[in-house]
Order: structure tokens, then C-alpha cells, then sequence
């Protein structure tokens, strides 16, 4: 027997969410429409609601409901320090960590040359405006220590040299109550070639 | 023993580029020394504690085992070898450039265990020189030449004999080059003597040689890559204009 077409067409829906397979879809189609009715409403609703008022801040290119978010509103924010990160997740991390007072630029993205997502796609022209706005004097770039997001830091870094500002990197090595004897070697290796004077 | 036949241990290998799979998973691509390109997933990879999270880097040395009988094998072990600098910055992206090089032009499975070697001697040329240009075109000749399609640089393919400096040649795609003349050369690139001659040993001081030898490169690569332009080109690029 085959499912009713709206039905299908849900499943089908649901299966755009990372990780959701035709199995997954299936049992929160059927758990949406057996069982929580009211649930499934406030999805429609909120998803909605999302679609139509969120957007990219105009100065950290994060998500918001208005032209610039809070956080690039803030006075209690140095305006001087720009942190570049590639995901909001990235961002949240930074400001549970509580050790930085600047601004952001959220890139949503990373250079990946093997997939084809080069400078374009992920707006680093915006960057580069933001950048040269006057008041920033220095980029702290915290894309994340894989390869693509070394690539990032290092593409950026070319682009701002250029402009004259500032840039930095945020340090790695090893984790804060690290102990050798645990650490995975990729991490050893680059700390001890790191190494600094003290 | 047959139930070996599906599984390698401590196979060296590289890895060229991963993306994600599912939630937690890793799809590699992976440079192996004796059983050439290979996909393997690594279950869990992903993960926020995955011990594999430092290790399954692209230009590092490394030690995989893995098991599975079909196209996508499963990868179990992952040991770090080392010893050789990271890539940083636009050795970094030269780096990459050789691994979609690799990726395009390999054919799965295909072994080639001496291109895994020159791959190696590349990544290191690369983490502790300056010039690039030298390192690529090198890499970029002994990989068409691994792959079957090694390029004639010292003798002219109508006549045999050997070239001259001083003249002009139009290179032809899978013949090689032949004395200009008074022929034109809408076949193939016209390039100087001297170019083809610096390319076969290797001497990339001359300004028009690293100019036309990477016209010739790119030229030949185009015709093996197809219609797909190479990502990583681009980014090069780009970098250079900035």
C-alpha cells in the first residue's frame, strides 16, 4: 500500500535536514501526525516566522531579526578587535568562553578548494569592507585548525596585508590540563614545531 | 588466507580530502602506497572526542588499516608516522592543488606506488622551499608521465631530432613538439626550444620558461581533465591578483 501523496510529500520534506534518512523522516512524520498535533503547528509556525524575518547583520553577516544584531550594537564591545569565524556555533563557543570583548565577522562558511567553495562564495568582500571600516586595528582570525580553515586564515591574511591592518591568529597546541601521555600526535607534533620562548 | 584479502594493515597512505557523511562520519579519500586511490569511511570521525579528529590530515603521513569488500571500505586503524612539517600558507594551497590533481586524474584503485613516492618527496620540497614553481611543474611532468601520458621534451616527433634552443615548436597534445616553421600552430602551443629543453632538465631560472611552461601544463592538463576547471587554480589565482 502507498502512503497518501501528502504524506509522501512530508517525508520527502523532512528528509532536507542533515542526517535525516528515509527511515528518521518517516518516524517523525508519522510521530508528528499521530501524536502531537499542536507540536507540529509550532513547527509550521515557527519555521515560518524564521524563514521570513531572519537574516545576515549587516556588519557580522550572523544570523538576526534586524538590520544589525545586538552584539555589533553593543557599546560595552571594543569596536577595535575583529574575531572572523567560520559558523555562529563558532561564535557561541567564543563568547561562553568569556575571553574575548570584541566583534565578529561570521564567514557561514570556509574556503574548501576541493569542493569548489572559493573567496565568492563565502563573501570575503564583505569582509574586506568590514575590515576597512576605520576603527577595526586588528583581525583575530579563529576559522577552525583544519586544513581548509588554515587555508581561510591564510587567504585572509593575504587580503588584509594588503589593506595594512593587523591580522593575527589564535594560538593551538595542546588542550588546557593536557597531559602528553593522552594527546593524539598531530597535536604533539605541531606544538612542539610551535614551540615559543618563555 | 582469504580472510585477509579484504583487509590491509598498516597500508602507508595520505589523505587527500574527506567530507562529511551522516552525522558522525568521515568519507576519505585516500592516497594508499600500493593500492592507489581509495574511499574509506571512518565511523565517528566527526565525533567531538574522536581520537581520529588529529590524525586524518591531508599532507601527513600516516598508516591506515582498513577492511570491506566494497567500493566505500571501512577504515579501522589510523597511525601517525610524522616528520614532516605541516603545510602553512601558500604551500598550503599548492598542496592542494596537488591533491585535486590527484583526485581528478587517478583512477580508483589504480596503484602507483611510484607517484606515492614523489607525492611524498613533493609535500616535503613544498614544507621547506620557497620557489613553488620549480616543485609543481616537476610534480606536474612525473604524474603524466606515471599516468601514461609522458610528455617528449627533447626531440622534435616529425624529424627526430633533437631540439634547438633558438627555435620556435608547436606542441601537440599526445605527439609532442615539431619545428614551427612556416606552419601555423592551431593544433597545438607554440613554445620556444629553450623552454622545452629547461622543462627536461629541470632548470626553471629563465623568466619564459616558467611563463610558457606553465602555459604548456595547464594546456595538457586542461585535455585530461576535461571540462571541469581545477578549483584550486582558481584560488591560486585570485591569490596572486590580491
Amino acid at each position: 500500500m502507498r502512503a497518501p501523496a501528502s504524506l509522501e510529500d512530508l517525508i520527502e520534506s523532512l528528509r532536507c535536514l542533515p542526517g535525516v534518512g528515509p527511515r528518521s523522516a518517516q518516524r517523525m512524520a508519522y510521530h508528528l501526525l499521530q501524536r502531537d498535533h499542536i507540536g507540529a503547528h509550532q513547527l509550521v509556525k515557527a519555521l515560518d516566522h524564521a524563514l521570513e524575518h531572519i537574516k545576515h547583520c549587516e556588519k557580522c553577516n550572523n544570523f538576526t531579526e534586524k538590520a544589525i544584531c545586538e552584539l555589533c550594537c553593543s557599546q560595552r564591545r571594543n569596536a577595535e578587535l575583529l574575531c572572523v569565524v567560520e559558523m555562529p556555533a563558532d561564535l557561541l563557543m567564543m563568547e561562553q568562553a568569556n575571553c574575548y570583548k570584541g566583534l565578529y565577522f561570521v564567514l557561514m562558511g570556509k574556503l574548501s578548494p576541493l569542493d569548489g567553495i572559493g573567496p565568492k562564495e563565502i563573501h570575503l568582500d564583505r569582509l574586506l569592507r568590514r575590515a576597512k571600516d576605520g576603527i577595526v586595528q586588528e583581525v583575530v582570525l579563529a576559522t577552525n585548525f583544519t586544513m581548509e580553515g588554515e587555508a581561510t586564515a591564510h587567504y585572509i591574511s593575504e587580503l588584509l596585508h594588503t589593506q595594512e591592518i593587523k591580522v593575527t591568529r589564535i594560538a593551538r597546541g595542546l588542550p588546557v590540563g593536557g597531559e602528553l601521555e593522552h594527546v593524539d600526535s598531530g597535536t604533539l607534533a605541531q606544538a612542539v614545531l610551535e614551540r615559543r620562548v618563555i | 588466507m582469504i580472510a585477509n584479502k579484504y583487509r590491509q594493515d598498516t597500508e602507508p597512505a595520505f589523505v587527500l580530502h574527506a567530507y562529511p557523511y551522516l552525522e558522525t562520519s568521515l568519507v576519505v579519500e585516500t592516497f594508499t602506497r600500493n593500492f592507489g586511490r581509495i574511499p574509506m569511511i571512518a565511523k565517528g570521525a566527526k565525533r567531538p572526542r574522536s581520537a581520529l579528529r588529529g590524525l586524518l590530515l591531508a599532507f601527513q603521513p600516516l598508516h591506515l588499516s582498513w577492511a570491506g569488500k566494497s567500493e566505500l571500505r571501512t577504515l579501522h586503524k589510523v597511525e601517525w608516522q610524522g616528520g614532516q612539517p605541516s603545510l602553512q600558507g601558500m604551500a598550503l594551497i599548492c598542496g592542494f592543488y596537488l591533491n585535486e590533481l590527484l583526485v581528478r586524474l587517478l583512477r580508483r584503485e589504480d596503484p602507483h606506488e611510484q607517484l606515492f613516492e614523489y607525492y611524498q618527496e613533493t609535500l616535503i620540497a613544498l614544507s621547506s622551499q620557497q620557489d613553488y614553481t620549480p616543485i609543481l611543474r616537476h610534480f606536474e611532468q612525473r604524474m603524466l608521465k606515471e599516468l601514461g601520458y609522458a610528455l617528449t621534451l627533447s626531440y622534435d616527433v616529425t624529424t627526430n631530432k633533437p631540439l634547438n634552443a633558438q627555435e620556435k615548436y608547436c606542441y601537440e597534445i599526445e605527439r609532442g613538439p615539431k619545428i614551427l616553421g612556416a606552419g601555423d600552430c592551431s593544433r597545438g602551443l607554440q613554445l620556444s626550444g629553450r623552454t622545452l629543453l629547461d622543462m627536461e632538465t629541470g632548470d626553471y631560472s629563465d623568466s619564459i620558461t616558467r611563463q610558457q611552461s606553465k602555459a604548456l601544463m595547464r594546456y595538457i592538463l586542461n585535455h585530461y581533465l576535461g571540462d571541469q576547471p581545477l578549483h584550486t587554480r582558481q584560488l591560486l589565482k585570485d591569490l596572486q591578483q590580491l
